[in-house]
């Protein structure tokens, strides 16, 4: 028996109402609305907390693998340990230098440093520190045993000495104006020696990391979270929080959701596509600040394409950076063909300013001009590799970017799909960059100064990629890192941004500030990347 | 027994309308036509450039320049689904055309020698078994790196248990059926009587087993794209199109990743339903 005939009249118009309910949803499904690239206002920081709040938890994107200071480089790692170990001297909220453990830093002479200590600063184990300790901590990041990722900072450093009972003296191969401000990073970490050595192999992974700081490290869920507990003996304002929680919570739409429904009541690093979700949320505020990154493409094979700094320049042109800065950072950037940032500056004069940045060309492309410098290179048709990861939009979408650019002047640009975990690698095994031209990389500074990124380009520096050299380059650099005047230096150091600007080892795309999300519950961190070395957590607290 | 071997099951039937002109069956004609067709001429048909990225467009909605909106990318979604038909037909098709083909051979010089030979390739294939198709095509990506023929090749392997194990009792059964003896008798080679005899008697199961692989293949292949795994980043391709279109849910605006979702879907019930059709008509199962 054949099935009941529905009849036509009914049949047509339940399709006229599937369809009319199909065009609904493929509306509401797509199209942002036209002001979602809005232009971003960098705050100084959030409101000062009202008083004080038993816990709050934090989102972290990835696990420290350890918290050892020595090897504290990445993100995750120095977001904790900025709360529980400090430093010399301290990078504030505004990004300037302040005083730390060493209560002042004097130079007698261009090749000295000497520290005087803090009196009755005491250590989470309730030792107090003595000069001792600053010793043995700064020479553990020299050791080359160690491996410290800070050990380069150290390399004018001729000795650390007690020089009284509360101070330590620095001496120098040769004048070095970087080594003062990085005293103010994981370089300047101050941890008790009997602690580290009590610990030994340990030290960073489990039990106490032995140092000043206004938290001390708590229970460690191995692949879940961490807890830091207040630290009563504290020797400068109480942090206002008991505890901190931080989860690791590697997947971003996890974290994106972890913030909204109140299970993590903020976080920095927040992933850029999810900016417009937590801002129309209502259930906190989304923040940005300055957070003097920058983001770059990094060129790390010079023998092939890209080799031919016209090349280089011609995709630099046909980069679509607005469009990046739109799609990739969620609007919150600004396009750049600067690999500093312009707030590194901070005390340059206007003419060096205007040398700087004056002189840069428009951030619009110019398709015409890129096709006829890869056709006057000879490398029409030349095979690009361009390293990808699904590690944040930031990543994969400049690849996409390249890719499209690429395509569009005369290059055959491939990408090279990385796990995640991999990435890292690239910036610190030459091993993982074989077979690769070029990979999105993220640059901080991590002192208040140009020169931080630029002595990158140094001949054998480590995070110089693609082996570039340039003696001219490298005698700047030298005389740049001996100029103690900040003014005179920056004179300096503008000429290698010139010489960056002119010769692409890596080729800039945008600025990049920091964005962090508090819930209405909170309030006080500050919005800078100081994060990562400045005890932000101590002045989170309840926002009412 | 092969005639219980070779009665349709109830299940589809019912899908299916008693009489011929079923408007299901119909209806999946016509989508796995569409998707061959798009898989054919894809590139010659699609609006934009699939790669071409316009960031500024990115997650655009539906309109006339763009008719099914923009992805994370500002690359055209209709484009990008049309283009990735070829990538999203071909990894399925090359799985079982391996997996039917090696199936075949494995599960007819099982049954048909017998003894040793039957219980070595038995157990292996059960052994395959064991070991799921994914697991097996991510350790195979792992060790040769992503791309559509690692993870083929070893999807391939893992789909052959289902056809061989089909085939062997096939061949069993068809063996002791007099005119294989008759055969025999004649002094017709093995092989002879195997390709030219028993496979045409098997075929139309066999074949109806490898379209529902078909579309388990698509489903396997989509989800290793959709973990990454799969076809290198910027291929068009429906299960990539998923995985890239994550950030686009992110942002509220998941049109890139849904379409891709009711296309793999559709496509895989479509040719579920088609194949069986296929199978029916062939073995005379409803007459």
């Amino acid at each position: 028996m054949p099935p009941p005939r529905v009849p036509e009249g009914r049949c047509r118009s339940r399709i006229v109402v599937l369809a009319a309910v199909l065009g609904l949803g493929v509306t509401a499904c797509a199209g942002p609305p036209a002001t979602r690239a809005a232009a971003v206002g960098l705050s100084q920081g959030t409101p000062r907390a009202a008083g004080e709040i038993d816990s709050f938890t934090w989102a972290v994107y990835a696990e420290p693998p350890t918290l050892d200071y020595t090897v504290a480089f990445d993100y995750p790692q120095n977001t904790v340990l900025s709360n529980v170990c400090e430093s010399l001297m301290r990078w504030s909220p505004s990004l300037t230098l302040e005083p730390g453990l060493a209560r002042s830093a004097t130079q007698p002479d261009p090749l000295t440093w000497v520290y005087d200590l803090r009196d009755g600063v005491r250590f989470h184990d309730g030792r107090t520190m003595t000069p001792e300790d600053v010793v043995f901590s700064l020479d553990r990041q020299r050791d080359p045993d160690n491996a410290a990722a800070w050990a380069e900072n150290f390399e004018n450093v001729a000795s650390v000495k007690k020089s009284g009972p509360l101070q330590v003296t620095v001496k120098l191969k040769k004048p070095d104006s970087q080594f003062p401000q990085y005293m103010a990073t994981a370089a300047g970490v101050v941890a008790s020696k009997d602690g580290v050595e009590k610990a030994g192999r340990d030290y960073g992974t489990s039990g106490s990391l032995a140092c000043t700081g206004p938290f001390t490290l708590g229970t460690w869920k191995k692949g879940q979270s961490l807890r830091l507990d207040r630290f009563e003996g504290y020797w400068g304002a109480r942090a206002k929080s008991k505890h901190v929680v931080f989860k690791f919570l590697t997947d971003a739409s996890s974290r994106t959701n972890a913030l909204l429904s109140g299970e993590a009541d903020g976080g920095y690093l927040i992933p850029t596509e999810s900016y417009e979700r937590l801002r129309e949320s209502g259930v906190g505020k989304l923040y940005f600040g300055e957070g003097l990154s920058t983001v770059n493409l990094g060129i790390t094979n010079m023998k092939g394409a890209l080799g031919d700094v016209r090349v280089r320049r011609a995709l630099s042109l046909a980069l679509d950076r607005s469009g990046f800065v739109y799609a990739g950072l969620g609007g919150g950037g600004t396009p750049t063909h600067s690999v500093t940032s312009r707030a590194a500056w901070a005390g340059a004069s206007p003419e060096t300013m205007k040398s700087v940045f004056g002189q840069l060309p428009s951030t619009k492309r110019d398709l015409a001009k890129a096709r006829a410098l890869v056709k006057e290179a000879g490398a029409t048709g030349k095979t690009v590799t361009i390293a990808t990861s699904s590690i944040g939009q930031d990543v994969s979408l400049l690849a996409t970017a390249v890719q499209d650019a690429g395509s569009r002047i005369g290059l055959d640009v491939r990408l090279k799909s990385i796990a995640p975990n991999a990435f890292t690698a690239l910036f610190t095994d030459p091993e993982s960059r074989v077979g690769i031209d070029m990979f999105p990389l993220t640059y901080y500074d991590s002192i208040t100064d140009p020169l931080d990124l630029l002595t990158n380009f140094k001949t054998g520096a480590y995070l110089n990629l693609s082996g570039y050299s340039d003696k001219r380059y490298d005698a700047l650099v030298d005389r740049a890192v001996g100029t103690y005047d900040r003014g005179a230096r920056l004179k300096t150091v503008a000429e290698l941004q010139r010489h960056a600007s002119e010769q692409l080892p890596w080729i800039p795309v945008a600025e990049w500030p920091t964005a962090v999300f508090l819930n209405k519950r909170i309030t006080g961190a500050p919005t800078t990347i100081s994060y990562m070395y400045y005890p932000w957590a101590a002045e989170v607290g309840a926002a009412s | 027994m092969t005639a219980a071997t070779l009665t349709r099951r109830p299940g589809l039937a019912k899908l299916r309308a008693a009489s011929g002109r079923s408007p299901l069956h119909l209806a999946c004609l016509v989508v796995v036509g569409l998707v061959v067709l798009a898989a054919l001429v894809g590139p010659w048909i699609t609006p934009h450039d699939p790669n071409s990225a316009e960031l500024g467009s990115a997650l655009a909605g539906p309109s006339g320049e763009h008719l099914l909106g923009a992805d994370v990318a500002g690359r055209d979604t209709l484009s990008r689904l049309i283009a990735g038909a070829r990538t999203s037909l071909l990894g399925p098709l090359g799985v079982v055309v391996f997996s039917t083909v090696a199936g075949i051979a494995v599960g007819m010089v099982a049954a048909w020698r017998g003894g040793w030979v039957d219980s070595l390739l038995s157990r292996s294939t059960e052994l395959v078994f064991a070991f799921p198709g994914v697991l097996l095509a991510i350790l195979v990506i792992a060790m040769y790196g992503e791309g559509l023929i690692a993870p083929v090749a070893a999807l391939g392997v893992a789909y052959v248990p289902y056809v061989s194990r089909l085939t062997r009792s096939l061949v069993l059964a068809e063996r002791a059926r007099p005119y294989v003896s008759a055969y025999q008798v004649q002094g017709h080679s093995a092989l002879q009587i195997c390709l030219r005899h028993i496979l045409p008697n098997i075929a139309p199961v066999v074949l109806a087993q490898s379209a529902v692989n078909f579309g388990y293949a698509l489903m396997d292949l989509a989800g290793l794209s959709f973990l990454g795994l799969g076809v290198p980043p910027l291929t068009p391709d429906w299960g990539r199109m998923v995985f890239d279109g994550q950030t686009a849910v992110q942002y509220g605006y998941p049109l890139s990743a849904i379409l891709p979702c009711v296309l793999v879907v559709l496509t895989v019930v479509a040719f579920n339903v088609v194949g069986e059709r296929w199978a029916d008509r062939v073995a005379r199962r409803d007459k």
